[in-house]
């Protein structure tokens, strides 16, 4: 998978791509909106990373010109910019998704894998970590082959932690997930609901599944994996 | 009536003016009406007498003495015209005297004879009884040698009787002129004035949110005019900086971004590195103020642009009980923890028109400061109710440690803390009340506070009801809404553990 990156911050550019080479992508990178324009039509992408604020040439017009070349590639839009206005002008000029600064490194990761189509989006019915089971039909969770019985937010923030095994989430993307951007200042409720499924997922057993990333979030793995 | 109002000083100097010109006038008029009826009546006795010698006394040796008295009292009639007339021969005998007149004012008998020489002066005033008369004598010589003294007086009845008549008019029509004058002084200096009242007035209401608004204009060309204009003038400055102080804000919380954007992603690149444990602590801790910073610029955005009145623009409506209790039910188990109880009293069909994603931002701030300044055992009740027509209430109270007093005016200001070491240790940016504040206002609604120290805190939220007004293809479903709206029929009370 080759993704181009599009952004002037030198210091942004570096750790975007060296994070996602440690991911396995390819990544290009352009410093402004000339060479990512250049770039783009050197080659094929798929997937680009185009930062809206460029020198030269801005960032929604670099997404246009994309845009009349080829409209299939995925854009993932970087942006200091967050006004209902921004957001409506980013889709127009034909972003596919937009991230707003600063970012968790897992929540574009997260929207990277989303655009590739290719996980952490998991879609199976059961999921399956250690001896940690999740019946998303039912709605069942099974720890050691006994069920556990969750609240409806409980099961929530669980099956969003299963679904992307093994990769911290952060505070701000569990809130957007399993509630919603109005509790964002709401001071510790993700903390609080991690607390009580944790205490009826790992209490009582050796092997500890839900982990405290410290600054980052929270995940949930197979103990060996750390 | 306020006696310092420029309405009030202004008339006031106006009616002494007024009424001190009007007295100086009616002196002089009165002082120059007695100088002319005195000059008059004398011009007129001296005609008279001297007309009385040249007519009647002329012929005297040919016509005989009766005949001047007959003639004298037939042509002169002093009895109707009130007149005093006397002619004596020469030696002091009398030739004819006048009788009483007819209005009995003075008695011809005691005027006295002119004394000193012939030649005195011809004027003189006498009193008799209760009259003043003018007196005028002179001397008349017939060509045969015989010389007559002959007198005339006139009372100074009629021109008293003027006079009076003067004072009595002026006396009277001052105060009604004045009167009329301060009245109508009194009205144009309200309508004069009214303009810098409803100036006033429209000043009294503008503030840092409502700057965009201006005074209303008064054409009148005159200095009041130039005050609206130079207040609207002044009011367009105080805008202008600001916006530049809400656009410098903004823009300082865009410039953050990125420096914020490389620092949680070094931190987090370093994170994936092998480093000890007690590095992986340092690091973590400082993604966790990163998280924070970033928590602040974000809101400091967010507020700066409901200021600008930019944010709320997708107005929806929504039923404000339903909505306080889902954000109450998401927010349960914070109270669990606390073993806080949570009551509702909430109205169900209140409806208003609001940024959803705001609203509930306001709800979930209010609710989340209850619980977390509430101790452990404590109560939070929530409660939704139809104030009056047009307004919904949203009140939030609590058995927390409450707001000293002094500090209840500015909990809703930016990174206010009431007391940095609590407020910090519960974690906030100190953004949260502010964002509430900013997102009413930019709804057009109210929030207000009321706490007793110890003893807990309410906060009530006043949301202007969403409007009655349905386009016609929502009239049919509009009809029933605005019945729920107006007759809230049932009433929801829970209470959870």
């Amino acid at each position: 998978m080759r993704i181009l990156l599009v952004e002037d911050e030198v210091k942004v550019s570096n750790f975007v791509s060296r994070g996602l080479s440690t991911e396995r992508y390819a990544v290009d990178t352009a410093l402004d909106g000339n060479r990512g324009i250049e770039l783009s039509q050197g080659c094929h992408y798929d997937l680009i990373i185009l930062d809206l604020m460029l020198p030269i040439i801005p960032g929604n017009q670099v997404l246009k010109l994309i845009r009349r070349r080829d409209s299939n590639v995925p854009v993932l839009v970087l942006t200091a910019k967050d006004s209902l206005q921004d957001k409506v002008d980013i889709f127009e000029a034909g972003a596919d998704d937009y991230l707003t600064k600063p970012f968790a490194f897992a929540e574009l990761v997260a929207r990277v894998k989303a655009l590739l189509r290719r996980g952490p989006v998991n879609r199976a019915s059961r999921i399956k970590i250690d001896d940690l089971e999740l019946d998303r039909l039912s709605q069942h969770v099974k720890r050691a082959g006994k069920r556990i019985d969750l609240t409806s937010k409980e099961y929530a923030l669980l099956e969003y932690l299963m679904a992307n095994p093994g990769r911290a989430l952060s505070r701000t993307m569990i809130i957007e997930h399993v509630w919603d951007q109005s509790f964002d200042g709401v001071t510790n409720i993700v903390d609080v609901y991690v607390r009580h499924l944790r205490s009826k997922i790992d209490d009582g057993h050796s092997r500890k599944l839900i982990r405290t990333i410290r600054g980052v979030g929270y995940a949930i793995e197979e103990q060996g994996a750390w | 009536m306020n006696f310092h109002s420029l309405r009030f000083r202004m008339t006031a100097w106006y009616a002494g003016l007024l009424t001190l010109s009007l007295l100086l006038f009616g002196v002089s008029v009165y002082l120059g009406l007695q100088h002319y009826l005195d000059s008059a009546l004398r011009k007129d006795i001296a005609e008279e007498a001297r007309s009385i010698g040249d007519k009647i006394l002329e012929d005297v040796d040919k016509n005989g003495e009766k005949y001047v008295i007959e003639e004298t009292a037939e042509n002169y009639a002093p009895e109707i015209n009130g007149r005093f007339i006397r002619i004596t021969r020469q030696g002091g005998t009398e030739l004819y005297q006048s009788r009483m007149p007819k209005d009995g004012s003075f008695n011809p008998d005691f005027v006295s004879r002119p004394r000193g020489p012939a030649n005195s002066p011809p004027y003189r005033r006498e009193v008799v009884g209760r009259a003043t008369l003018m007196v005028y004598h002179y001397e008349y010589s017939i060509p045969s040698g015989k010389t007559f003294l002959v007198e005339v007086g006139a009372s100074y009845h009629e021109i008293a009787k003027v006079l009076h008549g003067l004072v009595f008019i002026l006396a009277l029509g001052t105060p009604i002129i004045v009167g009329v004058a301060v009245a109508g002084g009194y009205w144009m200096m309200q309508r004069a004035l009214q303009p810098v009242n409803e100036i006033a007035a429209q000043a009294e209401r503008l503030g840092y949110r409502n700057l965009r608004e201006r005074l209303p204009l008064v054409h009148s060309g005159d200095e009041i005019e130039r005050l609206s204009m130079a207040l609207n003038r002044m009011i367009s400055r105080l805008d202008a900086s600001f916006q530049h102080i809400n656009r410098f804000s903004a823009d300082v919380s865009h410039e953050l971004r990125t420096p914020l954007t490389i620092l949680r992603g070094e931190l987090e690149t370093l994170a994936q590195q092998h480093v000890s444990l007690e590095h992986m602590e340092m690091i973590g801790s400082a993604l966790e103020e990163t998280d924070r910073l970033s928590k602040i610029v974000e809101q400091l955005l967010a507020i700066s642009r409901l200021d600008a009145g930019e944010a709320c623009r997708e107005l929806v409506r929504l039923d404000l009980g339903a909505l306080a209790m889902s954000i109450a039910d998401q927010l349960r188990l914070l109270a669990d923890e606390k073993l806080i109880s949570m009551t509702f009293n909430v109205t169900s069909g209140v409806e208003v028109e609001a940024d959803q994603i705001r609203l509930r931002q306001v709800v979930a701030n209010l609710l989340d400061n209850a619980i977390k300044y509430t101790p452990a055992g404590g109560w939070v009740k929530l409660s939704v109710f139809l104030l009056d027509e047009t307004t919904a209430v949203l009140e939030i109270q609590d058995s927390g440690v409450g707001i000293a007093s002094s500090d209840l005016p500015h909990i809703f200001e930016r990174f206010y803390r009431s007391d940095g070491a609590r407020s910090r240790s519960t974690g906030g940016s100190g953004l949260g009340l502010a964002i509430v504040r900013a997102i009413c206002v930019a709804h057009r609604a109210d929030v207000k506070v009321s706490s007793t120290e110890g003893q807990g805190s309410g906060f009530r939220v006043e949301w202007p009801l969403a409007t009655k007004v349905f386009t016609v293809d929502e009239r049919t479903s509009g009809a029933a809404l605005s019945s729920a709206t107006r007759n809230p029929s049932s009433t929801t009370q829970i209470t959870l553990g």
